[in-house]
């Protein structure tokens, strides 16, 4: 008979990225305490300078309860019966692609992003990969170097580069700011360092893909991207985490400065294990991103494609300081089964003339729950700012939710703010018309929801885009059959 | 806490109203007043002091004519009024088939028990618990089944400047099945009163019943107004509000709107004008479609002239069998002082799929080329600004069913 | 195996969730090589049939059986049904935000070809089909990289249903109204595409309460449709005959 789009049973068996990778980890013990702190600070040959500050944030921690204001529901997370170190065992240091050890250069593969295959791609994209918290190997340094760019681990950079750490670090997000940043600064691990320098345009698009392995392990790594005057460099972020029946818990931290003229381009692709349908297992996703317009003319420009997760929790904001500076930020969210995600994005605007962008598509299917939240403020000295918001959701089945909370401030007269916001669904008129000419309803779906996310996926690198627009298909099978 | 006053109310001894007082009052001391932290207060932040310690008074009404002054409405209307908290016992003269007592009195006769502090949980509105501690004060009104009310009621509420008084009012209105009035409140004071004027209507609309609701809120410069009103729609049936704001130094009006049944509507509509410096002017709004084919439409515009506050908080939240529910929402501000301040959240909430749904929200200063136009054609540039402004707000006006009343608060506005 | 592409044995078809019958008896067969017309007043549930033959959800058949090629069309899905040849030129086309044409069309003709379990075709084949194809039907490269249906003109809408007919290559093709909103260019330009696709392997069948599309696509059988069945069949002159003196002899009998 005549196909109904209807919700179907879907098992999270389908996450195809859903495999451990067999090696030796370097692990602490569950739990934490100053000792653990100490811990991981001295396995990674920290200046003093460092662990007093880790020290401080977890102090700052012990003080503060979890925020419970998203629309968010998940159990209580044991922080003490997580593991905050966990690095694979390596002999000894890589210095090359070829020392890495093979079963993680197959865990890259298996992710469709081999690192061989860059160098074969012609030096497209440069990766530093983190495998649980720590930094792998780092791609394409060399050639970089010759144009004065940094592109390490952040443990590299804190040995190599204590100035510049030392200066930027927790200078956008300080310890102080949420309960996750709070503890990611007390714990962190690894991340990725960039630093492009006055008047370079980076040639290549830098990568950095995370994947969670170990058990009972908190990912908390540390991103920290700084772009001096008249610079330019993208950045992409790619995620996955092995399929367990527990929840794993990722608490990063993103902060960029962005200088004089300067744009920074940061693209996400998230598609970190959701759970399986029944909402068991999956990442915890809280998460931390913000970027500093410090300079005038500045720029930066989120755009993510969130598909995984068993909870998110993300706001990647602008500080628009200098004046003229621009922030943008896109985004498609598509939550299927038990999936939870409450995510959006903050403009504040302090710089006079500065303008902001907001493109939220959101997606839900299943029993999953979405809420886009987000702020644009207007401080009284930002003469002449503008905002410019659109969240469309689209619902598929009426098990599901959609939220849309919008904070709007402003205090400065000149300013112009609009937001639009609409909520609908895929029409009975679209589907019949695709599935007339040959599509079956999955097909006619993954189609309309690309259409439909189209304003945001544009905006993504090209090799990003495909495996973005192949996601949003998998992540919403058999939500109609 | 000074809000909570060991006075003797009337009808302690009647165990239905004294359990319902001691309910609130539960309610009250378990969640207190709103704090920075409250939620739905996150942008009017609230300060007891900033209350100056009001009395509430259990003294009879004592009128020296005062509420008397301009109460030559340009159109018919059976007036009500309300003297420093007040009712004014009175033989309404009630049309056949409407019933108006005052609150005590429908306690006593038992015929308010199945509305009375039904349509919301104290829980979520600190000034209604509040409200609900010193339940004494207020109407019964019933429409009968089929009845059209041709004249509006008109309710009245007048505070003197002598005493600085925290008037808790709750008023019960029933619009049974089919039946139709139009309600006006209009809250007014002596230009120096100081007071605190914190009123709950709790409001049911039956069957493709329709009751138009306007309230012209132009309450002292001093004063503090709160006004919560809770509202149930049944099927086909159909609630209209329209708001008003003047220059009171802190207002919140806060509608609760919920569309039980197939087929019931609401509108709230509303205009607020910050002239008064450190004005403070909060409307919020929850409507909640919690069946299919209801459908709600909210349009508020404001603008901010001076170091002023505008807040519209709305939510529209859209239960999941509520299939084909239609909810609009637009908020429209100007911002025409260096000082001012415009906070908005309009909220979705949506759990069904086959749904329309959207918000709106933009905020802004005139239009400079419209002004030059005007100016160009001879018109001072403080004139076309006038111009603009009441253009921008007649937009709202024009929505008003019943334009005679639109028209009287328009011109006093 | 029988000669005929299309069998429609006394069907009665209605809207789903709704008791009234809108389809009551109807019998009608198709050979291959041969063109139908079915015509009837507006609103007389001409496009019912369409949307029943192609299994559009909301329309609920009550009695009766379809057999197409052999099949039976009614244990089909609608995307089964086009992938087996059957096309349907919609009378209002319908807008998809955001999906170019270009990228449609490509998954319409990759999904049919993997259901006849042929290889897809890889974006150089399919741009040079479609190339090949656009060309031939007056359908711009702007045009394709529109999205589809999104602010085109009746005329551009209809034309794209043709070229899609073309590409798809069905073995029923059913034109439901498809002169509506066309000038007199557009229309013959229609036509010439659809007697361009049709040969002596392919059927046509064509929905329309005129005679202007009749006067460029010949039919072999024309059909008065009314009150839910055929009551009368014929050949060209039933439609002549129909334009000059109007339904009224056949509502009526």
């Amino acid at each position: 008979m005549a196909e109904k789009p209807q919700i179907a049973d879907y098992g999270g068996d389908k996450y195809k990225y859903g495999f451990v990778t067999d090696i030796k980890s370097d692990t602490a013990p569950c739990g934490l305490n100053e000792d653990i702190i100490r811990l991981i600070s001295a396995k990674k040959n920290e200046p003093q300078w460092l662990l007093e500050r880790r020290l401080k944030a977890y102090r700052h921690w012990l003080t503060m309860s979890e925020p419970h204001w998203a629309k968010l529901k998940y159990d209580e997370i044991d922080f003490q019966a997580l593991r905050y170190y966990s690095a694979p065992v390596q002999k000894v240091k890589p210095k090359s692609l070829e020392e890495v050890d093979k079963n993680l250069l197959d865990t890259y593969n298996k992710l469709g992003i081999p690192l061989k295959e860059q160098e074969a791609l012609a030096g497209v994209v440069a990766v530093d990969a983190v495998f649980d918290s720590v930094s792998v190997a780092t791609t394409y340094r060399a050639k970089l170097a010759e144009q004065g760019i940094i592109f390490c681990s952040i443990s590299e950079a804190v040995q190599n580069h204590p100035d510049l750490v030392q200066k930027y670090l927790g200078s956008v997000v300080p310890y102080t700011d949420n309960f996750y940043a709070c503890l990611n600064s007390a714990v962190f691990t690894d991340g990725s360092f960039v630093y492009i320098p006055k008047g370079v345009k980076s040639p290549l698009e830098l990568s950095t893909y995370f994947r969670i392995n170990a058990k009972n392990t908190g990912q908390f790594e540390r991103t920290l991207i700084v772009a001096e005057d008249d610079s330019y460099v993208s950045y992409l972020e790619g995620c996955t985490a092995p399929q367990r029946d527990e929840n794993q818990l990722h608490a990063a931290i993103v902060e960029i400065v962005v200088m004089n003229n300067a744009e920074v381009k940061y693209s996400t692709v998230q598609n970190w294990y959701p759970g399986d349908k029944d909402g068991k297992g999956g990442v915890y996703n809280f998460v931390t991103k913000r970027a500093a317009c410090r300079g005038n003319n500045a720029k930066i420009s989120w755009t993510q494609v969130e598909t995984g997760s068993a909870v998110t929790w993300k706001y990647p904001s602008c500080v628009l300081q200098g004046d003229n500076s621009v922030g943008e930020f896109y985004s498609v969210a598509i939550t299927n089964n038990k999936q939870q995600a409450d995510t959006g994005t903050k403009m504040i605007h302090i710089g006079k003339n500065t303008r902001s962008k907001i493109i939220s598509k959101g997606i839900s299917a299943g029993f999953s729950n979405q809420t886009y939240r987000g702020l644009v403020d207007v401080a009284p000295n930002a003469d002449k700012a503008r905002n410019y918001s659109q969240c469309d959701s689209l619902l598929i089945g009426s098990t599901c939710g959609s939220h849309t909370v919008p904070y709007i401030r402003n205090r400065n007269k000149s300013a112009v703010l609009e937001h639009e916001a609409t909520t609908s669904k895929i029409s009975e008129e679209q589907l019949f018309y695709c599935m007339q000419r040959g599509l079956n309803a999955e097909e006619a779906v993954g189609l309309i929801v690309n259409g439909f996310c189209k304003e945001v996926m544009q905006k993504l690198p090209m090799e990003f885009a495909i495996e973005a627009a192949k996601l949003i298909n998998i992540s919403l099978e058999g939500s109609v059959g | 806490m000074s809000l909570l006053q060991n006075i003797n109310l009337w009808g302690d001894d009647i165990p239905y109203l004294s359990g319902l007082r001691e309910k609130s009052l539960i309610s009250f001391e378990k969640n207190g007043l709103p704090n920075p932290k409250t939620e739905a207060w996150r942008y009017s932040y609230f300060r007891e002091e900033d209350l100056q310690n009001p009395q509430i008074d259990n003294e009879p009404v004592k009128c020296d004519g005062h509420c008397h002054n301009g109460d030559e409405l340009p159109f018919d209307a059976l007036q009500i009024k309300y003297c420093n908290g007040k009712l004014h016992i009175n033989d309404w003269n009630a049309p056949k088939g409407v019933t108006i007592k005052s609150l005590i009195e429908a306690i006593y006769d038992g015929d308010i028990k199945s509305y009375l502090n039904k349509s919301f949980n104290a829980d979520d509105f600190p000034f209604a618990a509040l409200n609900g501690v010193y339940l004494e004060q207020g109407l019964f009104i019933l429409i009968e089944r089929g009845t059209v009310l041709e004249e509006p009621l008109y309710i009245k509420y007048h505070n003197h400047a002598d005493k600085n008084r925290l008037c808790n009012i709750r008023n019960v209105i029933v619009a049974e099945n089919r039946a139709k009035a139009t309600i006006i409140e209009h809250f007014c004071a002596e230009e120096r009163a100081l007071y605190t004027q914190n009123t709950v209507n709790e409001i049911f609309v039956g069957s493709n019943a329709k009751l138009q609701h306007y309230v012209w809120q132009n309450e002292a410069k001093n004063a503090h107004h709160i006004a919560l009103n809770s509202v149930q729609v049944k099927e086909g049936g159909n609630y209209a509000a329209f708001y008003a704001n003047g220059v009171c130094g802190f207002s919140r009006h806060e509608s609760y709107i919920r569309l039980l049944q197939e087929g019931a509507g609401a509108e709230v509509n509303g205009v607020y004008k910050l002239s008064e410096a450190n004005q403070v002017c909060d409307i919020s709004t929850n409507i909640r479609h919690l069946a299919p084919h209801t459908y709600s439409n909210q349009l508020v515009k404001g603008v901010a002239k001076t170091k002023a506050k505008g807040v519209f908080q709305g939510q529209i939240h859209i239960a999941p069998d509520a299939q084909q529910a239609e909810g609009h929402q637009l908020h429209r501000a100007l911002l025409l002082d260096d000082n001012a301040e415009i906070d908005c959240k309009p909220e979705l909430e949506v759990f069904a799929d086959d749904v329309k749904c959207s918000h709106g929200a933009s905020s802004g200063d005139l239009d400079r080329e419209q002004i030059f136009y005007m100016q160009a054609r001879g018109i001072g540039e403080d004139e076309a600004r006038n111009i603009l402004v009441d253009a921008y707000l007649n937009e709202v006006f024009a929505l008003n069913e019943n334009q005679d009343i639109s028209e009287w608060i328009k011109a006093q506005f | 195996m029988s000669d005929f592409l299309l069998q429609i044995k006394n069907l009665h078809a209605g809207i789903t969730d709704d008791k009234k019958e809108i389809i009551k008896g109807l019998s009608l067969d198709i050979k291959a090589g041969e063109v139908h017309a079915i015509m009837g007043p507006n609103g007389a549930g001409k496009s019912t049939l369409s949307y029943v033959l192609t299994g559009k959800s909301d329309y609920e058949v009550t009695a009766g059986d379809i057999i197409f090629n052999g099949k039976n069309l009614l244990e089909l899905s609608p995307s089964e049904r086009a992938s087996e040849g059957l096309f349907l030129s919609m009378q209002y086309p319908v807008a998809i935000p955001g999906v170019t044409t270009n990228v449609f069309l490509k998954h319409a003709i990759n999904a049919q070809r993997k259901y006849k379990g042929l290889p897809e075709l890889d974006a150089a084949e399919f741009l040079k089909l479609i190339r090949g194809a656009a060309k031939e039907f007056d359908v711009s490269s702007e045009m394709l990289k529109r999205e589809i249906n999104v602010g085109f003109s009746g005329g551009e809408k209809k034309r794209l249903e043709i070229l899609q007919l073309s590409l798809l290559q069905p073995s029923l093709a059913i034109l439901d109204e498809a002169d509506s909103g066309l000038d007199i260019d557009a229309l013959r330009t229609v036509a010439e595409g659809v007697n361009k696709w049709h040969n002596q392997n392919n059927s046509l069948l064509i929905i329309t309460h005129h005679l202007d599309l009749l006067n460029y696509i010949r039919p072999d059988f024309v059909h008065i449709y009314a009150d839910g069945h055929i009551v009368k069949s014929g050949s060209m002159e039933l439609a002549e005959d129909l334009e000059a003196n109007g339904y009224r002899n056949y509502l009526e009998e």
